[in-house]
């Protein structure tokens, strides 16, 4: 009984729930229409009209639940798979095929993604160059809006962005709710530290050739989204690495872990991240006077960010991507989201509110394009 | 290049994590000031330079007289990558690495201005996993010019992690560094293995 009174604390009435939703139903509708609605378009308003109530229903969800990481998941998992979409239908009208060629590359058309942003810095600062061959401003997927996007969203939610911006990180969280019990129990924490040999890796690399050599050969995400024409051995090599680690990192371990394990032993973004955790305002609290050391947030943190070790601190390590997991299995509501510089235990709600706020209204507004634009191509089927 | 460098980089870390403990305070002792520490630093660095000049040099000989068929050419050093890659993944995982640094042997060495030499010697040729595959590298270069830059990449990429050693005082988190350190020795194992089936497929298609 106790458990259940302790739990429900951040639960919401249904009419205290809707008083929430309301700045997110205002800004939302704003950014999804741009500000101009025009429903003149049957498919695209529909689009629209569905995103919108989708979003909201969540967010309200979150609210009146007092649950988070369950509704996060769903349109952090439907951003991915939307996005890929996106991109997928977007090659294929501009240049019919999912694979590019060494023409396109050359007229850089290339649709950029953050995970280059790692390797670029180097090379920025010293050449003055931008070595990515896409588009720095305007057309789709430019550089410059979305360097800007994950700057703002990783200074402000830390590696918060790996759970609530990163458009590649739905595919393992989706495969890591497969089945409810783990496969493998026991992995060696060590491999958490290799996004940060990828980064020294890629990062050196890429300055020292002026090619981001983590697209060129690692990124298992190429095999959903874009990838090299085949046209000799070492561009059929690069494919099958790029399907082999999709298939291990994103598809199979963390089925059998229930660990976001590309997200958690690849991602060289992730790593620049973790540093930026330390930055960011927000971050997770471990109460120590009501927490009874069950360690149930320990086997379900999908990023290793929280360990026996960790909990008996009291502390969360840089690793944690704030998605809320460990949060909602507590029974005593002994970890929570909380503020830097707030006491733990302390104003639970307000900070889970606002972190909610701001982590929301970012998601939203950044999947709602690509699931807009893949709900109108189906609208259009229809009608 | 990017291989080399690539290799240089994980096989600098390995040095660093069996030999730092050794090398650091043979190369930092005594030296209160960091001018003589930096030109102890380049004294070690430049000799590691020239013994990977002399090893390209032998290596692309020894590869001009043993790798002149073409399928040859590719497949056998594709054979050789892949045999040391195994060895390099080998060589990450905790268990199997040597405790013991050759460089101990600079405890022979009395004069401290030689130090810094020997050091870069005994290091260079530390015939590790990760040497191996350089050597491969450089004996089937076209020319003498790319197996020097082949070794040039190598030893930048490896350098690296000495460039540190002067602030090492002042790092914290060695544990971490070192963790991060031999990760990238297997990672570097494993980009090479497949270049070498890629060495060994192509090898046998355009052969």
């Amino acid at each position: 009984m106790d458990n259940i009174l302790i739990s429900s604390t951040m639960k919401k009435s249904f009419g205290r729930s809707l008083v929430y939703v309301l700045p997110m139903l205002l800004l939302t509708f704003m950014f999804m229409t741009g500000g101009r609605p025009d429903f003149s378009n049957l498919s695209s308003a529909l689009a629209i009209g569905v995103t919108f109530l989708f979003v909201n229903i969540l967010y309200f969800l979150m609210h009146y639940t007092g649950k988070t990481d369950k509704f996060r998941a769903i349109i952090f998992i439907i951003f991915a798979l939307t996005l890929s979409f996106t991109l997928i239908k977007n090659m294929l009208e501009v240049r019919s095929s999912m694979s590019f060629s060494q023409a396109d590359i050359l007229e850089c058309k290339i649709p950029f993604c953050h995970l280059v942003i790692p390797m670029m810095i180097l090379p920025a600062a010293f050449t003055n160059s931008i070595i990515f061959p896409g588009s720095i401003i305007g057309g789709f997927a430019d550089i410059s809006s979305m360097v800007v996007l994950w700057l703002v969203a990783t200074l402000v939610l830390g590696r918060g962005f790996c759970s609530w911006g990163c458009f590649y990180g739905g595919w393992d969280d989706g495969f890591s709710r497969f089945r409810k019990k783990a496969a493998i129990k026991k992995l060696s924490e060590i491999w958490k530290w290799m996004p940060f040999a990828v980064l020294i890796m890629v990062s050196l690399t890429a300055a020292l050739t002026l090619i981001p050599t983590y697209c060129d050969w690692i990124c298992p995400f190429k095999a959903v989204t874009e990838f090299e024409q085949v046209t000799s051995v070492e561009s059929a090599t690069k494919a099958l690495v790029f399907v082999s680690l999709f298939a291990g990192l994103v598809v199979v371990l963390p089925v059998l872990t229930k660990k976001r394990t590309q997200c958690s032993f690849l991602c060289p973004l992730g790593a620049v991240n973790t540093i930026s955790n330390k930055v960011t305002p927000f971050t997770i609290k471990i109460d120590k006077n009501a927490c009874t050391e069950c360690f149930k947030c320990v086997e379900v943190c999908p990023l290793f960010a929280l360990g026996k070790e960790e909990i008996k601190a009291g502390k969360v390590s840089v690793f944690c991507s704030k998605c809320g997991k460990c949060v909602d299995v507590c029974s005593k509501n002994a970890i929570h989201f909380g503020i830097k510089g707030i006491p733990a235990g302390v104003m639970k709600n307000f900070s889970r509110n606002l972190f909610l706020f701001v982590s929301f209204l970012f998601i939203s507004v950044f999947s709602a394009g690509s699931i807009i634009n893949m709900l109108q191509s189906f609208f259009n089927l229809i009608f | 290049m990017t291989d080399s460098f690539i290799l240089g980089i994980s096989s600098g870390s390995a040095c660093l994590v069996t030999c730092g403990m050794v090398m650091f305070p043979y190369l930092l002792a005594g030296s209160a000031n960091v001018r003589r520490i930096i030109s102890d630093l380049t004294l070690f660095l430049i000799t590691r330079l020239a013994i990977y000049f002399i090893l390209a040099t032998i290596a692309w000989y020894f590869g001009q007289a043993l790798f002149s068929n073409k399928i040859v050419r590719n497949v056998v050093p594709g054979i050789l990558y892949i045999a040391f890659a195994v060895m390099l993944v080998w060589y990450s995982i905790g268990n199997n690495r040597t405790k013991e640094c050759p460089a101990k042997i600079v405890k022979t060495v009395n004069n401290h201005r030689l130090v810094p030499i020997f050091l870069g010697v005994v290091n260079s040729l530390g015939f590790c996993p990760a040497l191996f595959i350089i050597l491969t590298k450089g004996a089937t270069e076209g020319t003498l010019v790319q197996s020097y830059l082949a070794f040039l990449a190598f030893f930048a990429g490896s350098s690296l992690w000495f460039l540190p050693l002067p602030v090492a005082g002042i790092i914290r988190k060695k544990e971490v560094l070192k963790t991060i350190g031999i990760l990238a020795t297997g990672l570097a194992g494993i980009i090479f293995m497949i270049k070498g089936i890629t060495n060994i497929i192509g090898g046998i298609i355009n052969g």
